[in-house]
């Protein structure tokens, strides 16, 4: 009940998200339902029934990954000290929030059970009854259960995702704004580094960065740790800063200093998966189901290569940008994409994935049979634009987590003006390293698809 | 509309505010700070301390009354001017240190020379020294997020005190510190004050901290008294009210 008050007063930005993410599961809804169609329709081949399925993965995906992406940026649901008084804290906004996207993916299923009865005829009195009667198995009754099962895919992934993401976890301590580790014993341990005694009788390393006029080495290994070790719990998809929403502003969030680490992983990856369709098209010539797997599974290393390369791109577009002795608009625009390289570089790696993924299915497909063109359109177009959505969401919660430091800047009198400058100068630099990268996987890719 | 005096760097007339949700903020302050000296704002919470200086300041506009910033009007200038008066005549420093977590502390402490476009190096130069002054030069190239909560203040104050400005506001600089802390920055900040002739309005709950400055100006709900002192509550009226309260009565 309170997940409903919550959602009705909120601000048109945070509905019109809520509506596009329930907009982006009735279409994953209808492409399940179209997959049940085809299968009822043509019970003698199973295994082409279940391929479409499996491709429902991809807008799958896609939707819960926009799920949670506005989940995170959804400010009803937000931890916020007076609720939390109430005994209203972290655990029950996460049970909040994932009750929240249920409810808008459920709607958006309900809407593509309407709309996918409509079109197979059962439902008459409006304009285009049993339009496509043909392909979704009209003349056949169809099986609720099995619907239904389809149709719940949706919420319950999106919401369990939601729920994972946004669990809640505990906050730094106090005084130590380090991750606290166990040492030996199982004593508590202010020093994240062992202190062996090789570590410390080695040459040098109780000097610190001193010596070097630098980063002390402790400080920037302590802050590696601390960015790996809250990654990895949230499947990738956290970053450093976003646990500081409940924080007090006495205990800022930490800037992680070190590069995201996946730029090496990411280069690799993409070129093992350029090389795997340069290779199958060379040996099979694109004939026969084997070469057309081959080459899919070169592209979608080419695109997990894109996704993983994304942050780490960011932080080096934001690297180049605070270079050679930066102004305040450079530095401003530099550091903030360097700080926000994981959150927003990861969606934007993803974004670049899909089109270049897209531009080179078009070549891979474009013989195909026409009755499948439309589901295939809504499916591309389902996850390009859940990828662009969940970039735009992701840089909303940017905006969200830096509103205190653009307010201290303003009150510095720092020009709206200038913030404003960095920022479009930030979105101008991603686009120049990112926009040329993608057309040339995507050109890259596409060669051997088209041969 | 009359001219103020001369010697007045700040000068404010019957100061009118009300918040944006129609409580009121200040009714009728009138104050002149002169040049060079260090004015403490004093009251308890919520007497209007925080509005004074932020109406001096520029932050926010004024309902009603003057205010004259060295001879120009503030009250008259919309919000591009007030923010390059900001920018280029006056210090601000908040009660809690919020710096830019991605710069680190000497590139936060430049960052006003820089946003006016001084020179990068001529910048760096001016905020090391002022970093070194306060005592957290060692941790010029550190991120704020390294640093502990009195450090990150006095980095605030060095952000501040570095494009010297003509006037800076200090609201309750040192609230959530200790006392060893609190002692710390205040002196630093009052000594750099009075060698750079910097005028400083700062407004503190502290009658300690308000003995540091040359003068004191009292508000009480919004109003400008002589003294804060309230009358000591009668031992009748509360003796009637807990009895009032009490359930055994």
């Amino acid at each position: 009940m309170l997940a409903l008050r919550l959602t009705r007063s909120a601000r048109p930005a945070v509905q019109l998200r809520r509506l596009l993410v329930a907009a982006a599961s009735a279409g994953t809804g209808f492409l399940l339902l179209g997959a049940l169609g085809h299968a009822l329709n043509h019970p003698d081949t199973p295994s082409v029934s279940a391929l479409r399925l499996a491709w429902c993965a991809a807008p799958l995906a896609a939707t819960v990954y926009f799920a949670v992406a506005v989940a995170r940026t959804d400010p009803a649901t937000r931890p916020r000290p007076g609720l939390s008084a109430l005994g209203l804290g972290p655990a029950r906004m996460m049970v909040l929030s994932a009750a929240t996207t249920a409810l808008a993916c459920a709607l958006g299923s309900l809407l593509a059970l309407l709309v996918f009865l409509h079109l197979r005829g059962d439902l008459t009195g409006m304009p285009v009854d049993g339009a496509a009667a043909d392909f979704l198995a009209a003349g056949r009754p169809l099986p609720l259960p099995a619907a239904l099962t389809l149709l719940s895919v949706v919420p319950v992934t999106a919401s369990l995702a939601v729920a994972a993401a946004l669990r809640p976890r505990e906050q730094r301590a106090g005084a130590s704004r380090m991750a606290r580790v166990y040492g030996r014993f199982g004593a508590y341990r202010r020093t994240p580094v062992r202190e062996t005694f090789g570590a410390y009788g080695r040459f040098g390393s109780h000097l610190g960065g001193a010596a070097r006029g630098g980063r002390a080495a402790g400080t920037a290994d302590r802050s590696s740790r601390r960015q790996g070790g809250q990654e990895q719990p949230a499947g990738g998809t956290e970053e450093a800063g976003s646990p500081g929403t409940g924080t007090s502003p006495a205990a800022p969030p930490a800037a992680p200093l070190a590069p995201p680490s996946g730029l090496p992983w990411g280069t690799a990856v993409l070129a093992v998966g350029l090389a795997v369709e340069a290779y199958v098209s060379r040996t099979g010539g694109g004939s026969g189901t084997g070469g057309r797997a081959g080459a899919l599974a070169g592209l979608a290393l080419t695109a997990l290569g894109l996704a993983l390369a994304g942050p780490g791109l960011t932080h080096l577009c934001g690297r180049l940008l605070q270079a050679v002795r930066p102004g305040a608009l450079r530095l401003l625009a530099g550091r903030a994409l360097m700080t926000e390289a994981v959150r927003i570089g990861r969606p934007l790696g993803v974004v670049c994935a899909v089109i270049s993924a897209a531009y080179a299915m078009t070549s891979l497909y474009d013989t195909d049979d026409p009755s499948v063109a439309p589901l295939t359109t809504l499916g591309t177009l389902l996850v390009t634009g859940c990828a662009v959505a969940t970039l735009l969401t992701a840089a909303a919660e940017a905006r969200q987590a830096r509103a205190l430091t653009t307010d201290a800047l303003l009150r510095l009198g720092a020009p709206a003006g200038a913030l404003r400058r960095a920022a479009a100068i930030r979105s101008a630099a991603l686009v120049a390293l990112f926009a040329p990268l993608t057309l040339a996987v995507a050109e890259l890719s596409a060669l051997p698809l088209a041969a | 509309m009359v001219a103020p005096p001369d010697n007045d760097v700040l000068w404010a007339r019957g100061l009118q505010f009300r918040h944006a949700d129609g409580s009121p903020g200040l009714s009728g302050v009138s104050l002149g700070v002169r040049e060079g000296e260090i004015l403490a704002v004093g009251g308890p919470r919520g007497s209007g301390k925080t509005t004074l200086l932020r109406c001096l300041a520029g932050l926010i506009p004024v309902h009603g009354g003057e205010v004259w910033f060295n001879s120009g009007p503030l009250h008259t200038l919309g919000p591009v001017a007030r923010e390059r008066l900001r920018r280029e005549r006056f210090g601000w420093i908040d009660p809690e240190p919020v710096l830019v977590p991605e710069l680190n502390v000497w590139e936060n402490a430049a960052l006003p020379l820089l946003l006016r476009g001084t020179d990068r190096r001529r910048a760096k130069t001016a905020a090391l020294e002022w970093l070194e002054r306060l005592d957290v030069g060692d941790k010029a190239r550190k991120h704020p997020g390294e640093l502990v909560h009195a450090e990150r203040q006095r980095v605030c104050i060095a952000r501040a005190l570095a494009p010297a400005p003509t006037v800076l506001f200090a609201d309750e600089p040192t609230a959530p510190l200790h006392r060893a802390d609190r002692r710390h920055v205040l002196r630093t900040l009052t000594t750099a004050a009075r060698s750079h002739g910097i005028t400083v309005v700062l407004a503190t709950a502290d009658p300690d901290i308000a003995a540091l400055a040359d003068r004191t100006v009292s508000l009480l709900d919004g109003r400008r008294v002589r003294t804060v002192h309230l009358p000591p509550v009668a031992e009748t009226a509360e003796t009637e009210g807990r009895a009032a309260c009490s359930l055994s009565a």
